[in-house]
């Protein structure tokens, strides 16, 4: 398991070079998953009964600060691979924490964004497009939640294992994972918020 | 220290950030439906791509043709679903 | 006690409470012969916590049987419901109940374990790979399966059944109508199952495109295999869809939102949109596999390779991309407007073309041919004629403007049942016959296959047939009674005839089982129908390593090459052989599973929040586990090899 191999070392066994595929593929049916969430959200993002708007509850500081936040954690990450690849397992680690850190904060602002719509009025039991929206954004926030708890378990096994093929292995999954959320808030801060606030 | 900072993934972060400060545009300009969508697509998509070759390493071995097939059949259908359920619910609906 | 009133069937019969007794009593006698005959420490190493995919196949065989008998339980009582006028057999909520656990069971629970299991067992088999991707995933995968389709079963006995039909359409299928749990069960339960259904999704595809043997490309691969990787690309891409749409009925009924409501901007409408999206796909996902068993079948027994190869494969991608573009069709009286309509017609009259060349590409594999009419070739040829019927009345259906007379009469039931019958039974049942004696040692009798296929072929036509007549005479599909007058009584009773004589017919698959575990002779060749690709390569039985030697291949029939054409298929040394590890974890995993599923279909929050705990102990468990596998030393492969008969070829 030496670095400086043709291959980077997370393809270095077979079931690495598996999973990495794998994970792809399971990447491609979240795809899916998303795209059925916006497909709803398109279609109830104007039936507002009798509750607010896009337009009414949305605010730019806080999806700009959330966007900020999450690019940069997906620069860190892609740091941290890279660390990795050149064998640089502190730097590697230290990347790791930050991107975790940046996504908390992201976290915690977007907990703040919605105790900030129930309290204007816009709660998942208001109408079909609060529902909608705070079904899309929520899911998007599950998911970044999940990704805090394994990647925390996987910066404990490179702290206690040090970088093998397995270790090495997860972390890049785990970056495939992290960049593909920072993908799909993208498309979330186009069409949902800038869209609404057009 | 140089060396933990690659010149690819600053840049594409710095381009990242510019497309999203490009897409702010349709929030601070008064701009048409047609033209602010456009300015969206563009550059959700080219963000989007972005992600997926520099930072997401879709291209880097033998098993590309198979990623890159996966992804862009999934954004295919994905985006099938959402013209086609608009078409159904909303556009075409008496 | 208040709290148990909760669990009560809202609408109790005679036949429910039976029910129970049965179940009780059936519980408690695997209980007592696993304890009396000392067998639950054999149960759990070599079953339970398996992560073979031959056994892991054998499971979901197993649990498809089961369901197939309890959904044809289903169908009989709703035909003998509907035998006569106004009969007293059902009432109107208990005849729901059943269509509603029918659909689900019969697809969800039948038809799809079914084929997973032939995809479990056989794949990796045919692509001389030693076993999937992902063996862990894989038993995960089938233990959800498993859980969520007992969670759906107990329904009928704790709680009250689902009720809004296989598609539960909101708002029925919301709390205003549907105030029973039943509902919930049908979210939840789906829930669990679809999440492994996913991950056979993921799994199968990795092991196809990266484990093949050295030699088999893509265009080499058996036609079951690419039928595999396409129907698992098209789970892949429409359970998601389920998932999202599952989650949001899930919040509507337990959660107070309002995504399919009548109120606050909800649209019902977009349920059954997103209910399609994935609806229609997954009947090519059930179609898919059933073509390619079709097609090793066919060619095995018309005794040369299959006739136009690169349109087989060419077809089954042009289905699957089709697949997703037609789901309207399922609504096409929901309101929307012509346009729309039109182009979901076209895409659906497009689908039959690719069909249409598969057809004809079996039939030219027969026209030369030498045909041995054996069961499984048997159930091949009928399955040709029986399953263009059913696909010419789906064209029918296609069109948006007739289909207006046609919608939810019992013609789009004889439709649908025309294609999954002949299409995916007759080849569940044919590929059963074929690879029992690989899996188990002996053959299936060859009389009573036979005599079950005219029985279930006869039966079927019976059945089925008269509901396109009664269908265009205006009988409407789910109701439960139907008036004298409307002279729908002839048809009817000729098709509760017909589902006896199908019923016979599942009495005698179950008789062949028996008698073949009896009296058939366990001295057979591991190549008992001369067959052509890798999986009849191995020895009967299949040792856990499948091959001892990774074959070299040179076409899409090495096999048959080898036999008759000296093309050398195990060239090289034997080498020790990496084997993954047992483990409990995906048994454990899926039975807290179980008990969220049950604590969110009866809302009790606390347990549910327990066991959302446990799931994700266990994936943590999973992610700090250090799990490296065995090796099998050459030695023992070279002594198992001796055993099994020698080194093969």
């Amino acid at each position: 398991m030496k670095l400086g191999h043709s291959q980077p070392l997370e393809y270095s066994t077979h079931q690495n070079d598996l999973n990495i595929f794998g994970f792809w593929i399971f990447l491609g049916a979240e795809i899916m998953l998303f795209a059925t969430l916006f497909t709803s959200y398109f279609t109830l993002e104007n039936r507002v009964g009798s509750g607010p708007s896009g337009a009414e509850i949305f605010e730019i500081t806080p999806v700009l600060i959330e966007t900020i936040l999450l690019l940069t954690s997906s620069f860190t990450i892609g740091l941290a691979v890279h660390a990795m690849r050149i064998g640089k397992v502190k730097a590697m680690m230290s990347f790791f924490v930050i991107t975790l850190v940046l996504g908390l904060a992201f976290l915690g602002v977007e907990i703040y964004e919605f105790v900030h719509y129930v309290h204007v009025g816009a709660g998942l039991q208001t109408s079909a497009f609060t529902a909608m929206l705070l079904t899309t954004l929520g899911t998007h926030g599950i998911h970044v939640t999940f990704g805090l708890f394994w990647g925390v378990m996987i910066l404990l096994q490179v702290r206690k294992r040090g970088l093998t093929a397995e270790t090495a292995g997860k972390s890049f999954i785990f970056s495939l994972y992290w960049h593909f959320l920072d993908v799909v808030w993208i498309f979330i801060f186009s069409f949902i918020y800038l869209k609404g606030m057009m | 220290m140089r060396e933990l900072f690659p010149a690819k993934q600053v840049m594409g972060f710095v381009f990242s950030m510019l497309l999203t400060a490009v897409a702010l545009g349709v929030y601070f300009f008064d701009l048409s439906f047609a033209v602010g969508m456009t300015i969206l697509l563009v550059t959700a998509f080219v963000q989007a791509l972005l992600q997926l070759i520099v930072f997401m390493h879709a291209g880097e071995t033998k098993d590309k043709w198979a990623i890159y097939a996966n992804v862009y059949f999934m954004i295919f259908i994905g985006i099938i679903t959402v013209l086609g359920t608009l078409f159904l619910l909303i556009w075409d609906m008496a | 006690m208040e709290f148990f009133e909760r669990f009560a069937i809202p609408h109790p019969s005679p036949a429910i409470y039976a029910a129970m007794v049965a179940i009780g009593l059936t519980v408690i006698g695997i209980v007592a012969g696993l304890t009396y005959f000392k067998k639950w420490g054999y149960l759990w190493r070599e079953w339970l916590t398996t992560v073979d995919h031959k056994r892991i196949g054998i499971m979901y065989l197993i649990s498809a049987l089961i369901m197939l008998f309890r959904g044809g339980v289903d169908a009989v009582m709703l035909r003998a419901q509907l035998a006569t006028p106004e009969a007293k057999l059902l009432d109107a909520q208990h005849y729901n109940e059943i269509f509603t656990t029918h659909g689900v069971i019969m697809i969800m629970f039948m038809a799809m374990p079914f084929i997973i299991g032939f995809m479990n067992y056989v794949v990796p088999l045919q692509i001389g790979a030693r076993d999937v991707a992902f063996p862990r995933l894989n038993a995960i995968s089938f233990w959800l399966f498993f859980m969520g389709a007992m969670l759906f079963n107990i329904s009928f006995v704790i709680g009250g059944s689902p009720d809004a039909g296989w598609t539960s359409y909101f708002p029925l299928a919301g709390n205003d109508f549907s105030t029973s749990v039943g509902t919930n069960y049908y979210m939840i339960a789906l829930q669990i199952s679809g999440l492994g259904t996913l991950m056979t999704g993921v799994n199968m595809i990795t092991t196809i495109l990266k484990m093949r043997a050295p030699g088999m490309t893509l265009m080499k691969m058996p036609m079951f295999t690419w039928s595999t990787l396409i129907a698992n690309l098209i789970i892949v891409t429409v359970f998601p869809v389920l998932t999202v749409a599952l989650a949001m009925g899930t919040m509507d009924r337990l959660f107070g939102t309002h995504f399919f409501a009548s109120t606050n901007g909800g649209m019902d409408m977009l349920w059954a949109n997103l209910f399609w999206v994935w609806g229609h796909p997954e009947v090519y996902i059930l179609i898919l596999p059933a073509f390619g068993i079709y097609s090793e079948i066919i060619s095995t027994f018309a005794g040369r390779n299959l006739y136009g190869y690169k349109s087989m494969v060419g077809s089954m991608v042009i289905i699957s991309v089709l697949s997703c573009l037609v789901w309207a069709h399922h609504f096409f009286t929901m309101g929307q407007g012509a346009a729309a309509n039109s182009f979901f017609s076209i895409t659906t009259m497009m689908i039959a073309v690719p069909t249409g060349v598969k057809i004809f590409n079996w039939l030219f594999t027969l026209w030369k041919g030498k045909i041995r009419m054996t069961v499984p070739m048997l159930y091949s040829i009928g399955f040709i004629p029986l399953f263009t019927i059913g696909g010419v009345t789906g064209v029918m259906l296609a069109m948006s403007a007739a289909d207006y007379q046609y919608h939810n009469t019992m013609f789009l039931v004889a439709h649908f049942h025309n294609t999954i019958i002949p299409g995916v039974v007759f080849a569940m049942l044919a590929a059963l016959t074929y690879y029992w004696p690989k899996m188990f040692g002996f053959m299936l009798n060859e009389r009573i296959g036979k005599w079950t296929f005219w029985a279930l072929s006869i039966g079927f036509v019976l059945a089925f047939f008269p509901m396109y007549l009664s269908g265009l005479d205006g009988q409407a599909r789910r109701m439960y009674t139907y008036s004298e007058s409307t002279g729908f009584g002839p048809l009817n009773m000729i098709s509760f005839i017909g589902a006896g004589i199908m019923a016979i017919g599942f009495v005698l698959i179950v008789y062949n089982i028996y008698h073949s575990i009896r009296y058939a002779s366990r001295d057979i060749s591991s190549d008992p129908w001369d067959a052509r690709t890798l999986e009849w390569a191995t020895h009967t039985p299949v040792p856990e390593y499948n091959f001892a030697h990774t074959p070299s291949v040179n076409s899409s029939e090495p096999f048959w090459d080898d036999k008759k054409k000296k093309h050398k298929l195990f060239p090289g040394e034997i080498e020790k052989i990496h084997m993954p590890n047992k483990s409990g974890l995906p048994f454990i995993m899926s039975s807290i599973f179980f008990v969220w599923g049950f604590s969110f279909v009866f809302a009790m929050w606390t347990l549910l929040i327990i066991s959302t705990i446990g799931i994700f102990i266990c994936m943590a468990y999973r992610s700090f586990e250090k799990d490296p596998g065995y090796y099998i030393p050459v030695e023992k492969i070279k002594e198992t090899e001796e055993k099994l008969g020698g080194a093969k070829l």
